[in-house]
């Protein structure tokens, strides 16, 4: 049984299709990679899958069981956790408080939560940044805050979205590692990005989005050589 | 039939004085986004700047309008440039939170010097009612309307016309935008405040020879104002308009043919159901 | 626990103030000042700590009020079952208007709580048959009671002094309580950002409604005081718009978000105010407004936020202006 799976999906707001009967899965262990051109619904699917939006249509279950309706912290709860394009960390407090109030919904005890929080901070490499403030962060740092939040609420299932927005070629590389090295520990992640280096050097499949549908899926190499994807990206030649 | 001919004209004339009250607090919005709390102490100003005119210097309040428009504008913009204009960048709801200090501040000032006694102005032309066609319409109020028609009008054509009129516009619709196109920003919200101080004191001098004045009549008429301009759509002018007409039309058949008690009621009621399922407002126009 | 002694001492002082003060007007200023504490923290617990601007708090207080002198005089009840019970039929009351405003952000957020309030208002005036409409409720006796083998004296101050004294250390002990607890925690995470509070887990709801109960607990508390001790409720004393807007001033003046800053704004607005009524009769909530500028505008993190910061050189609880975007959607 698939750990994520995703039933003809669907989201219309006002007149508007952001989503259309989308079919996928995430297997257990997997990165999977989720791309497609601007405005192509990809953010809107992770919108859907952890609760933001409701969905018009469709089913959505993790690990076999319906996470429809549910509000986005009952997601996090059920072990599905996500970071945010635009990073959104609590400015005003300290890293560690940030992972701290990640961890908390499942240990009660200040004192646990926070070791949780430690742990998920040092994972990240921000055990050394522990007492500064999230607002004082350069944006690569604040970027493996989101991700040590997002480790700290313990998930089994990781939705990273645009992660790698913003870095520079090196930075890309490291986030690439880190990535690869949560999946080592046994999470399965789930990548939306455009930064196609990434992508093709991590992802085990790739699912292309284009107008709210699937249009291709299958291995990085392979799903970069269909035309459908190639022409939904740069458009077809003129006269072809 | 005549009864309820009769409350469709009060509540015409009456919710056209509310729908320049509403009108000067959404043009602030619109431009600002800022909810002047302190709107209903504008309108109050007003009100007893016409009755001191009488008192003291016999003036006409419909003639002394044209010395408080003036005074109440430069007043407005007198708040913006030095109050105001500070507070803005720490956010909405500081915003609104200074606006309700300075409502308080005003309306209490307002009792210290000239005590929580009701006043009225009685105007010896003015006695009794006309009667156009048997329907009884105070002649204060038709005045009023009249008067108000009028600034209304001036108003639009300054709006639509002018080039400063255009430029309050175009920060209303996108002040990054307008500030790029060298207009200057902070000038025309200053003038913008001062226009929508001077609609509320001119309302409230026009609408002095027909209500009960006292230093706290802006607590009620503030809130009949969001109601106005939630209704119409926070920022959009006609819909103020149409807004502040609806509300009068509301009250007054809602005093006839529902009850007295309840009209106030029935207005919170509509604004809470159109802030929450219609924001932009009963006609899609405003910028919630 | 170093922290707790100069409160151990403040409270064991209000406490035995009686026993050295008997001048029944301070008594009484000390009275107003301890309600208005208690209904300042109130306000703060949802306003300072959730950061959910009420403007309709009267609503909550005016509840509590009718509901005790309403089970005083019409099932006998006494205050000291009457006020807490005044307490809860606040709480409750505060759900559905939650309910409703919790759906708002913002400004609107505190528009929709006044219109609510206004419409509990409105009700109260004119649903004769259960709330006396405009007469409203008058108590004019108060049960005999025996406390240590001596008559109370409902006609001096002390065991007013004394009842409100301890109500509204509950209300401060309640709001440190709030403060230090994993629920205060979640409420900062909202405050600061919550998209990201709910996105870690945190059910924001379920905080913001239990948080609104608290806050709608002690306004009611406050009421319900108020029912005992003025002995008279009727809409226009207990439901006005000025008295939401007092509740705020105070907290926001004194310190919003903090425990000891309802305190200082009580004290501090109370006592001019008081003093201004005294010789003027009107018009004495004019330095509310003039404070309320002045804060915002120069003390954004309040009297005791800006003592703090003073005395201990670090921040103490956020001011609105210094918080994080509030709730702007």
């Amino acid at each position: 049984m698939a750990l994520l799976e995703v039933r003809g999906l669907t989201r219309h707001f006002g007149g508007l299709r952001a989503v259309a009967g989308l079919d996928f899965s995430v297997e257990q262990g997997e990165i999977l990679g989720l791309i497609g051109p601007n405005g192509a619904g990809k953010t809107t699917v992770f919108n859907l899958v952890t609760g933001f939006v409701r969905p018009t249509a469709g089913e959505i279950r993790f690990e076999g069981r319906s996470m429809v309706g549910l509000r986005p912290h009952a997601v996090t709860a059920r072990g599905v956790a996500r970071t945010f394009q635009v990073v959104k960390p609590f400015p005003g407090l300290t890293v560690l408080e940030n992972a701290t109030l990640a961890a908390f919904p499942r240990h009660a005890r200040r004192r646990d939560a926070e070791a949780h929080a430690a742990e998920a901070l040092d994972r990240m490499g921000l055990a050394p940044k522990a007492r500064i403030l999230a607002s004082q962060l350069t944006l690569m740092e604040q970027k493996r805050l989101e991700m040590a939040r997002a480790l700290a609420t313990e998930p089994r299932l990781l939705l990273l979205d645009e992660p790698m927005g913003g870095l520079n070629a090196s930075e890309v590389d490291v986030a690439s590692e880190i990535v690869s090295r949560l999946r080592a520990t046994g999470l399965t992640v789930v990548l939306v990005e455009h930064v196609m280096k990434a992508i093709m050097s991590i992802s085990d499949r790739v699912v292309v989005i284009h107008h709210g549908e699937k249009i291709a899926e299958g291995p990085p190499a392979q799903v970069v050589q269909d035309s459908g994807v190639i022409s939904a990206y740069f458009g077809r030649r003129a006269g072809a | 039939m005549e009864t309820l001919v009769q409350s469709l004209v009060s509540g015409v004339l009456t919710g056209a004085l509310y729908a320049m009250i509403g009108v000067g607090l959404t043009v602030v919005f619109g431009v600002m986004r800022i909810i002047n709390l302190a709107h209903g102490e504008m309108v109050m100003l007003g009100m007893f700047g016409a009755f001191w005119g009488q008192a003291l210097w016999g003036l006409d309040p419909f003639v002394s309008v044209v010395v408080w428009v003036p005074v109440l504008f430069v007043g407005g913009a007198l708040v913006y440039r030095f109050l105001l204009r500070k507070i803005i960048p720490g956010g909405e709801l500081n915003t609104l939170l200074y606006t309700a200090g300075l409502s308080l501040l005003v309306a209490n000032l307002a009792l210290l010097l000239w005590t929580g006694d009701y006043r009225t102005i009685n105007l010896r032309y003015a006695m009794s009612p006309m009667r156009p066609f048997g329907i009884a319409v105070p002649i204060p109020l038709a005045i009023a309307f009249g008067l108000a028609l009028l600034i209304t009008g001036a108003l639009y054509l300054f709006l639509a016309r002018t080039d400063t009129g255009r430029a309050v516009r175009a920060t209303s619709q996108n002040a990054e935008a307008a500030v790029l196109m060298g207009i200057d920003v902070q000038r025309i919200a200053m003038l913008t405040f001062g226009l929508g101080t001077a609609l509320a004191g001119a309302a409230g001098v026009l609408l002095a020879p027909s209500l009960y004045l006292y230093p706290t009549v802006g607590e009620i008429l503030i809130v009949k104002c969001f109601v106005i301009v939630v209704l119409g759509g926070l920022g959009s002018i006609p819909g103020a308009i149409a807004g502040g007409i609806l509300l009068g039309l509301v009250e007054s058949l809602g005093a006839v043919y529902v009850s007295m008690a309840l009209k106030d009621g029935i207005g919170f009621v509509i604004f809470l159901l159109v802030l929450l399922y219609r924001p932009s407002g009963l006609f899609g126009v405003g910028k919630a | 626990m170093r922290r707790a002694a100069p409160w151990t001492i403040g409270a064991a002082a209000a406490l035995g103030l009686p026993l050295v003060v008997h001048d029944p007007f301070f008594l009484h200023l000390c009275i107003l000042v301890l309600m208005w504490t208690l209904l300042g923290s109130a306000w703060n617990v949802l306003g300072g700590f959730a950061g959910q601007v009420s403007f309709g708090h009267a609503s909550l207080f005016g509840m509590g009020a009718y509901t005790t002198i309403m089970l005083y005089l019409q099932a006998g009840i006494a205050p000291w079952w009457g006020i807490p019970i005044g307490g809860v039929v606040a709480a409750a009351t505060a759900l559905p208007i939650g309910l409703i405003a919790f759906r708002l952000r913002g400004p609107y957020f505190s528009l929709s709580t006044l219109a609510m309030a206004e419409i509990v208002r409105l009700v109260a005036l004119n649903w004769e048959e259960v709330t006396n409409g405009p007469v409203g409720f008058l108590i004019t006796d108060l049960p005999p009671v025996r406390i240590l083998g001596t008559a109370v004296n409902w006609e001096a101050k002390e065991p007013f002094y004394l009842a409100i004294t301890l109500l509204t250390l509950l209300g401060l002990v309640a709001t440190y309580g709030l403060k230090h607890s994993r629920l205060g925690a979640y409420l900062v995470a909202i405050r600061e950002n919550e998209d990201a509070a709910e996105a870690v887990g945190i059910d924001t709801v379920r905080a913001k409604v239990l948080t609104l109960a608290l806050s709608g607990f002690l306004a009611g508390l406050g009421g319900g005081f108020y029912a005992f001790y003025f002995r008279y409720v009727d809409p226009d004393a207990v439901f006005p718009i000025a008295l939401s807007m007092e509740m705020v001033f105070i907290a926001m003046v004194g310190g919003l978000g903090t425990v000891g800053g309802p305190l200082v704004g009580a004290v501090f607005l109370t006592a001019i105010g008081e003093t201004v009524r005294a010789r003027f009769q009107v018009g004495h909530l004019v330095f509310y407004g003039l404070f309320m500028m002045l804060a915002i505008r120069y003390m954004p993190e309040g009297i005791w936020g800006r003592l703090h910061r003073l005395v201990a050189g670090r921040w103490q609880g956020r001011g609105v202006a210094a918080g994080g975007p509030r709730g702007a959607a």
